[in-house]
């Protein structure tokens, strides 16, 4: 299965997806909707506390860094030096010229950023897939999108082998992939096996999924259990009510600002 | 699409998805400038319609961001479900059964990169008010600078050339895939802007910085760069498909009623 999960026993790996995810959003949603600059290094320090009981610190900030590492130099290149806001206060420093509004976005951009894909890895390496997909059917998920994401998680590493075969095989039979016109022709060669065997596949699929009645109705039992607790459920009500205050405090303040 | 997903969609969707990712590594290995992570996205739109492309399209970009290979791909899930969704209708207007004159596919390429060298020049030609908008010129003023004028000459023959020889006579899948990347751009800007402050870490930012130089906000030049560059991914991404469908047999493609003619 295609998926960065790491093994663990840690107390962020036992507890439910659902308060995970709930966490998740809260912490997003609050580095998202304030303005203050401090709220998203306040939170990106609460991430690594989290991080380093689970067991994942050293993984987790090597995947985010090579992830926002090319974001934030083009944001402070384009947006903190080259083009700032108009009517920007500048700050002068040697040969170029900084502004200190240019580089408050570029800040505040690449630190949300930040915290976004801290969050989402934090989640997605403690939490098998399948446990994340199961407890969000059990809480009225469509089960085949369910079962499709599940799918497309287990097969894409299959459909990847094939595309290398794939590419072996064209190339053995004398597929030029060099030229700029030799690269462009190559693609249907390369991409039209990919596709069609696909498409055969789709029959047996279709036949396996009916002969295992996936498409009767009624009511399903699972393998699977997910352990949850009285006090995640009181947790999670407590950071649903946190998201719905966060979200009525920024509307209202957006109306205020309207009306000044 | 009514009720629920029959067993032929949960069957073809998530090889679809799979076909999005590995296509998408395949081609990152001939060092093409596009990225192509949208083929089947667009095929299951062409094979079962609109709606089941528009989910294909948004789970695509789910399974990206679930799998830990791109943690922003979710943001830009609604991109991917427009673009199968206008793949289905184009399937539903025929686009993907027959073919088109090649003197139309001429055509076609020739008004499309005259419209885009128009686009660009205006920009490029734009002031920016103090206010911070920007200040258009006028077309008359754009057709009185020869160099403006030798710029649509080319453009018009550049693209009657891609039209006649590369497009060919899949001129109607040819017109959808560049609609597609047209609304793709308008729908990708707001998140680009809002989101990344316009850039993504990659190649494209060049073309951002190029138009923010021009005075275009974040938001312009974000939607700016995606109309240069989104139509030929996805006009690329339409012709793929539409010769993979041109190819495949009558007994394969029965199973799928999105290519068959209607019954009336």
């Amino acid at each position: 299965m295609l998926s960065i999960y790491t093994i663990g026993t840690s107390s962020l790996h036992r507890l439910h997806p659902l308060t995970k995810l709930t966490g998740a959003l809260l912490l997003i949603l609050a580095t998202y909707l304030t303005n203050w600059p401090l709220v998203p290094v306040l939170v990106f320090a609460i991430l690594l506390i989290i991080a380093r009981i689970a067991g994942v610190a050293q993984r987790l900030t090597g995947t985010v860094l090579r992830l926002i590492l090319p974001v934030t130099f083009s944001l402070f290149l384009i947006q903190g030096i080259l083009f700032p806001p108009i009517g920007a206060t500048p700050l002068p420093l040697g040969p170029i010229t900084l502004t200190y509004e240019g580089l408050l976005f570029a800040y505040l951009i690449a630190a949300r950023l930040l915290v976004l894909s801290t969050t989402i890895l934090l989640v997605l390496f403690t939490t098998h897939p399948s446990d994340l997909v199961f407890a969000l059917t059990e809480r009225g998920l469509p089960r085949s999108v369910g079962y499709i994401l599940l799918v497309s998680l287990q097969i894409v590493p299959d459909m990847t082998a094939r595309a290398t075969a794939i590419l072996d095989v064209q190339r053995s039979r004398g597929l030029a992939t060099d030229g700029a016109l030799g690269r462009v022709r190559a693609i249907i060669p390369l991409i039209g096996p990919l596709v069609v065997g696909a498409l055969v596949d789709v029959e047996e699929r279709a036949m396996a999924i009916e002969s295992r009645a996936y498409t009767a109705s009624g009511p399903k039992t699972s393998l699977r259990v997910l352990a949850d607790s009285i006090a995640q459920h009181r947790a999670r009500t407590v950071m649903l009510l946190g998201i719905a205050a966060l979200i009525i405090w920024r509307i209202a303040t957006a109306i205020e600002i309207r009306i000044v | 699409m009514r009720g629920r997903l029959n067993s032929t969609a949960l069957a073809l969707i998530p090889l679809a998805i799979a076909i999005n990712i590995a296509g998408g590594q395949l081609i990152k290995t001939l060092r093409l400038p596009i990225y192509l992570d949208s083929i089947g996205t667009v095929l299951t739109g062409v094979l079962l319609g609109p709606w089941i492309g528009l989910i294909t399209g948004l789970l695509s970009n789910t399974i990206w961001t679930l799998s830990g290979l791109d943690a922003y791909a979710l943001t830009f899930a609604p991109v991917a479900g427009v673009i199968g969704l206008i793949a289905g209708f184009a399937s539903r207007f025929g686009a993907f059964r027959a073919g088109s004159p090649r003197a139309l596919s001429a055509a076609i390429g020739a008004i499309f990169l005259f419209a885009l060298s128009l686009f660009v020049v205006t920009f490029v030609n734009a002031t920016p008010n103090p206010d911070g908008s920007l200040a258009f010129p006028v077309a008359a003023d754009l057709f009185a600078n020869t160099t403006n004028v030798i710029i649509f000459i080319v453009a018009l023959i550049a693209g009657a050339a891609l039209g006649y020889f590369v497009i060919r006579d899949a001129g109607y899948a040819g017109v959808a895939g560049l609609i597609t990347g047209l609304v793709a751009a308008i729908v990708s800007a707001p998140i680009a802007a809002y989101v990344f402050g316009g850039v993504t870490g990659s190649g494209t930012d060049v073309l951002v910085a190029a138009f923010q130089a021009s005075g275009a906000n974040i938001l312009a030049s974000a939607f700016a760069q995606g109309t240069v560059s989104d139509p030929f991914d996805k006009l690329t991404s339409f012709m793929v498909v539409w010769l993979i469908v041109q190819s495949l047999p009558n007994r394969l493609l029965q199973r799928f009623p999105g290519t068959q003619p209607k019954v009336v």
